[in-house]
Parts: C-alpha cells; sequence; structure tokens
C-alpha cells in the first residue's frame, strides 16, 4: 500500500521532470528567433520571459530527490520484510526436518528394540502442531494436505501398534506387528520426503530473496547515479554556463568595453535579473564616463580659449580697422574701393566665425555615433583646433598619412577629443621651434590602424610611467591641467575596441601609439551597435 | 620744413598694411608696408626708419626680433609693437628691450595715429594728427 503510493509520487516527480526538460529543450530551438527579438529591441522582449528560476528549480530538484530516496526507503524495507517472512519459512522447515529426523530414530528405536514408542508418540503430536501453526509458511511450499495427511496416518499407525502391543497375546500378534511396521516405515519415509522437498524449498527462497536484495540494491545505486548525473547537468549546467558567461563579460568590461549582456536562456531566473542588474550598473558607468569625458573636453576647451581668443583679435582687428577707414574716408574714396573693403569686412567676419564654430562643434555634449571615418580626417581637423595653440607654441607639425588608409568604426568627436589630448601634451612638453610628428598608418597588428603621436621632449620617468593613465594624476602645474586627458582617451579608446600604448626614453622624447580596429569589426557587434542606435539607446555599445 | 618721418609698418595680415598704410599716410608721413619679416628686415638694413610699427607673433621671425634688429641698426628708431590680449608678457619683454610703445590688437587706426604723433615728437619731429 505504502510502496504503491511511493511509487505514485515518483511518476508524477518523474513527469513533472520531464516537463522541465521538455520546455528547456523548446527554449534552445527557439535561441535563435530570440536573437531576432533581441534586434527589435530589449525592452520589447524583457516582460514576455516566462519565470523559471534558479530557487524553483532547487525545490523541484530537491523534492524530487526526497520522493526517490523514500521510494528507494520503501524498497528497501518490503525485502526486509520479504527476508523476515523467508527466516520464518526457514525456521519452520528447520524445525520440521529435525522433529521429522526425532520420530524416525524413535521408530527405528522401537523396531529394533521394542521400546520408546511413547517417546515417539510425544515427537509426532509435536510435529503436527508445528504443521498446524505454520500453516501460512508452509501451504506455499509443500502439498500440505497430503503432508498432514501423513503425519495424522502416521500418527494413527503408532496408536495402532502401541494397542497391538497392549494386547501381545491377541491372535495374528505377529504379523499385524509386521504390517502395522511396514507401514509405518512407509508414511515414515513420505514423511523424510516431504522434509527433503522443504528442505531443496529453503535454499531456493533464500537464493531467491538474496537476489531480489541484491537487485534492489543495484537499481538504487543505477537510479541514483543517473539522477545525480542528470541534476548536475540541467542545474549545474545552468548556473556554471551562467557564471562563465559573467565571467568573459566582465573580462570585456575590464578592458572598458561595455556591452549588453544579452541573457541566453529564454526565462527569467535569477541570472536574468543580474544581468538587467549589471546592465543598469554599465549604463550608469558609462553616464558617469561621458560626463567626466565632458568635463575633461570643456577643460580641454579652456586650454583652447586663450589660443582661440588670441587668434580671434585677427580678424576682428581687421574688421575695425577697414571699418574705421571705411567711416573716415567714405566720401573720398572710389566706389571700387569702398566694395572692396565692404567684401574684405564680409570675408573676415566669416573668418572669425569659422574659428569659433570649430572649437564650439567640439566643445558641445553629443551624442555618441558611431559611423566609418577616416583617421587621416579626424587628425587634420584635430590640428585644425589645435592650430592657434600650436602657433603660439612655435611647434612645427609633422603630419604623414599613408595613402590608402582604411576607414575606421568610431565616433569623430571622441577620437578628435583623444587626439586633441594627447597633442596639446606634447605641446606642452616641445620646446618653441621643435618638432611634434604625427604617422597615420596601418598597424602591424592586422586589422589595426594607428596613430603615432611622437614628441622629442624630456621622456617620461619610470616611476610616473605606471601612473600616466590614472584618473587625476597629472605633472603639470595646479590649475594647468586636471589629471583626467589620459584616463579618459583610454577609456574612449578602449570603448572602440583599441588601445593605447606609449614608448619613451627620458631626455629623447615619447610616442603614444593609438591603435582602432579597422573594416572587419565583428558583424555582431557591428550589428548590436546599430541596434543600439536604432532603438535610440544612450549607452554606446560597441 | 621739418624733415618727412619714415615709417615702416610689419604685419603678416595683409589688410592691416593695406587699411593703415593710407591712415598714417595722412599724418604725412612716408609709409612702407611689408607682410613678411625677412623683407622687412632686409629693408631696415638698407634704410633707416623713424618709426617701426611691428606685430609680434608672426610666422618666421617674431615682433621680438625685428626690434633686436631695428635696435642695431639705430638706437633712435621708435619701434611701437603691435600685440594681442594674451601676450601682456610679450609686450613687456619688448619694452624691458626698447620698444617705443605697444598697441593692443584690436585697435582703431587713431589709436595707432596717436602713438605715431607721440613717437615722432619724442623725435623731435612734427605731424599734423588730426584726431
Amino acid at each position: 500500500m505504502f510502496s504503491d503510493c511511493l511509487d505514485k509520487w515518483y511518476i508524477c516527480g518523474l513527469k513533472r521532470l520531464k516537463r522541465v526538460l521538455d520546455k528547456q529543450l523548446a527554449k534552445r530551438s527557439t535561441a535563435e528567433s530570440d536573437l531576432e527579438d533581441n534586434v527589435q529591441g530589449l525592452a520589447d522582449r524583457r516582460p514576455r520571459r516566462r519565470r523559471f528560476t534558479i530557487k524553483a528549480h532547487i525545490y523541484i530538484v530537491f523534492v524530487v530527490s526526497l520522493v526517490i530516496a523514500m521510494s528507494i526507503g520503501a524498497a528497501l524495507l518490503l525485502t526486509m520484510f520479504m527476508m523476515e517472512k523467508n527466516l520464518h519459512f526457514i525456521e519452520t522447515a528447520n524445525k520440521y526436518v529435525y522433529l521429522v529426523y526425532e520420530t524416525r530414530d524413535r521408530e527405528s528405536d522401537y523396531v529394533l528394540y521394542g521400546k520408546g514408542l511413547n517417546e515417539s508418540l510425544e515427537t509426532v503430536r509435536k510435529l503436527e502442531e508445528i504443521v498446524l501453526e505454520h500453516y501460512g509458511d508452509l501451504k506455499k511450499n509443500i502439498d500440505y494436505e497430503n503432508m498432514v495427511r501423513n503425519i495424522e496416518k502416521y500418527g494413527k499407525l503408532l496408536e495402532d501398534v502401541e494397542e497391538l502391543e497392549g494386547t501381545p497375546q491377541a491372535a495374528g500378534f505377529a504379523e499385524k506387528k509386521e504390517k502395522l511396521k511396514a507401514e509405518l516405515r512407509k508414511y515414515g519415509s513420505e514423511m523424510l520426503n516431504a522434509a527433503d522437498v522443504l528442505m531443496k524449498k529453503e535454499v531456493e527462497s533464500t537464493d531467491k530473496m538474496m537476489l531480489l536484495f541484491r537487485l534492489v540494491h543495484i537499481y538504487a545505486l543505477v537510479f541514483l547515479f543517473v539522477f545525480i548525473l542528470m541534476v548536475l547537468h540541467l542545474l549545474g549546467y545552468r548556473v556554471l554556463r551562467s557564471l562563465n558567461r559573467f565571467a568573459s563579460y566582465t573580462k570585456l568590461m575590464a578592458s572598458g568595453q561595455y556591452m549588453n549582456i544579452v541573457p541566453d536562456n529564454s526565462y527569467s531566473d535569477e541570472f536574468y535579473d543580474l544581468s538587467l542588474a549589471i546592465d543598469q550598473m554599465l549604463k550608469d558607468l558609462d553616464r558617469q564616463q561621458n560626463i567626466l569625458a565632458q568635463s575633461q573636453k570643456l577643460r580641454a576647451v579652456g586650454t583652447l580659449t586663450a589660443g582661440i581668443a588670441h587668434e580671434l583679435n585677427n580678424p576682428i582687428n581687421n574688421i575695425t580697422l577697414t571699418a574705421h577707414m571705411l567711416l573716415e574716408d567714405y566720401n573720398d574714396l572710389p566706389d571700387e574701393e569702398r566694395l572692396d573693403m565692404v567684401k574684405d569686412l564680409i570675408e573676415e567676419a566669416g573668418r572669425a566665425r569659422n574659428i569659433v564654430r570649430n572649437l564650439l562643434d567640439f566643445a558641445r555634449e553629443s551624442e555618441t555615433i558611431m559611423e566609418p571615418i577616416g583617421l587621416g580626417e579626424v587628425l587634420k581637423e584635430t590640428l585644425k583646433l589645435a592650430n592657434h595653440q600650436i602657433k603660439i607654441a612655435g611647434v612645427n607639425m609633422d603630419l604623414k598619412i599613408a595613402s590608402n588608409m582604411p576607414r575606421i568604426h568610431g565616433d569623430r568627436h571622441q577620437l578628435e577629443q583623444v587626439f586633441l589630448n594627447l597633442i596639446l601634451n606634447a605641446l606642452d612638453v616641445t620646446v618653441k621651434g621643435g618638432l611634434i610628428k604625427i604617422e597615420v598608418a596601418v598597424s602591424d597588428e592586422p586589422n589595426f590602424a594607428a596613430v603615432k603621436i611622437t614628441d622629442y621632449g624630456q621622456g617620461i620617468p619610470d616611476h610616473i610611467l605606471h601612473h600616466i593613465f590614472d584618473p587625476f594624476f597629472t605633472t603639470k602645474a595646479k590649475g594647468k591641467g586636471t589629471g583626467l586627458g589620459l584616463s579618459v582617451s583610454q577609456g574612449i579608446i578602449a570603448k572602440h575596441g583599441g588601445q593605447i600604448s606609449v614608448s619613451t626614453k627620458v631626455r629623447r622624447g615619447t610616442t603614444f601609439n593609438v591603435k582602432l580596429p579597422i573594416t572587419t569589426i565583428p558583424a555582431d557587434l557591428d550589428k548590436r551597435s546599430e541596434t543600439a542606435i536604432d532603438t535610440q539607446m544612450t549607452q554606446p555599445v560597441l | 620744413m621739418a624733415e618727412i618721418v619714415k615709417v615702416l609698418l610689419l604685419d603678416d595680415e595683409p589688410i592691416v598694411g593695406k587699411r593703415l598704410k593710407p591712415a598714417i599716410a595722412k599724418l604725412g608721413c612716408e609709409v612702407e608696408v611689408f607682410e613678411k619679416p625677412t623683407d622687412a628686415l632686409k629693408r631696415i638694413a638698407e634704410k633707416e626708419f623713424d618709426i617701426v610699427v611691428t606685430d609680434i607673433r608672426m610666422d618666421e621671425v617674431d615682433g621680438l626680433e625685428v626690434l633686436q634688429h631695428v635696435m642695431d641698426r639705430s638706437r633712435r628708431t621708435k619701434v611701437i609693437m603691435i600685440t594681442g590680449y594674451a601676450m601682456m608678457e610679450l609686450a613687456r619683454q619688448a619694452m624691458e628691450k626698447g620698444a617705443f610703445d605697444f598697441i593692443a590688437k584690436p585697435f582703431k587706426p587713431d589709436d595707432l595715429r596717436a602713438v605715431i604723433v607721440k613717437a615722432a615728437e619724442s623725435l623731435g619731429m612734427s605731424l599734423q594728427d588730426r584726431s
């Protein structure tokens, strides 16, 4: 009864497990269509996920394990019970065999020496008692009625013999006695046969029980083993795979490449929650980095402003002079001359506007727009921005751009900011009349473009070199540098999937090498970034 | 009749020379205008000017070097420097080296004319300042 109930539980548990398995398999096969959903935007997909948490998973596994453990326990109990019954039978059979042998001993005593008849009767009575008492045990293993009949007959014969012994003088005593003795031997041997059968049955049933016992143990072990493997596969694999995925994401994050963590299970669980939390964290981090980058940019703009303000003086001076002379000599001048002066005014105003526009375009806060751009153009634009600063410093710029440069995938303004930082740094360490070399070429590393900015200044000593990319680290005088330039630049380049390296020799100069990936941006990453732009997400995704 | 005041004007912005030449000429000066410092230096070597007006920041040779050349050539020549706002330090250096005065961009033609008149007076020459 109890084991039936257990069986039902067990079957129910298995069915549930099967449902879970089916669900997982179905979800995995729809993973591709899920990826397409991804393109439609993360926000759409999120509420549609079915909830199947690891907690629930563990509960299910626990309940199923409990059911299985109880079933195994019940099976063992059952076999124990059967063993006990078998032991009872063995005991009965042994008693029977023992008594039969004793009875036969008494019988032969009587036949040979003519005594012990009473004892013989006594043992037969005992035999009868045992057989009647253990009806249940014997009934299953032997022809019970025949057995009882034999014993009764034997008992009757003994009584007859006793009666005959009471009247030794009766006629035909010897003949009758011989006849009864023969009958006694016959039934005695029948009883012995039954004892043999019992012995045989005893051995058989013991063997059977041992086999059953062994099988139950083996099956329980095998089933447990398979079940544990399944649990390991389903739960362990699920947890470990997610952990591994997160580990690889954190590696990417450490190198500055913030990308959305796309949960690959199509149901929502704890890892899904975690990925949402990390996404949020990345968004916040990215926003903070953008704020930092923007503030650093404004500082750079501040540096440029002095040069630009000075440079603005030239067109304004030209306008002032021309306008005053026009006013002064208006009536004396020929029309031609007046026209020429007005044209000069317009031209100089345009010149002033251009000087300011470049700077404002660079300074304004802009969204990240990843597009194919030529590094050469970016460098030229950057030099235009820094032009006045370069003139004031009296430094010569040597810009070399390799022909047929492949385009790179990036944000124009962010890259301008990086190169401006590097150029302004180089200007700071270059003496008047010195040289700064800028080379734009394909990198030694395949699929990378490289920009090398070389100055011939004092170089960077070793103890400082480790810190130059640290935020707020600066060697410049108070109020001159924020210490954010290189740190922000590194962040921007990492987001572009590139890297900045530096080689320097004290008193010889320093080269900053910026490597950026060209043409072969992996298709899926490329797609992701487009997706991000399509869905108007502010978070830059590589 | 006083001697004619000889003025040399050097600025790498062509419009400055173009507009200031007639403006200064009105004072009764003899004006020569240059855009390239090298050309101007050559001319300074050839001829003694009474007044030299030069921009401080130019690509090839800066105003301080021009000042040095003029001082070497003739101590009596008055040098007027044109500066920008961001270059007060340079202006101070120029004054120390013997410049007569400096004038900051952007300036009006009259501002420069006033300085030129002052310079001519200090040379003992007279000009008709219209302002």
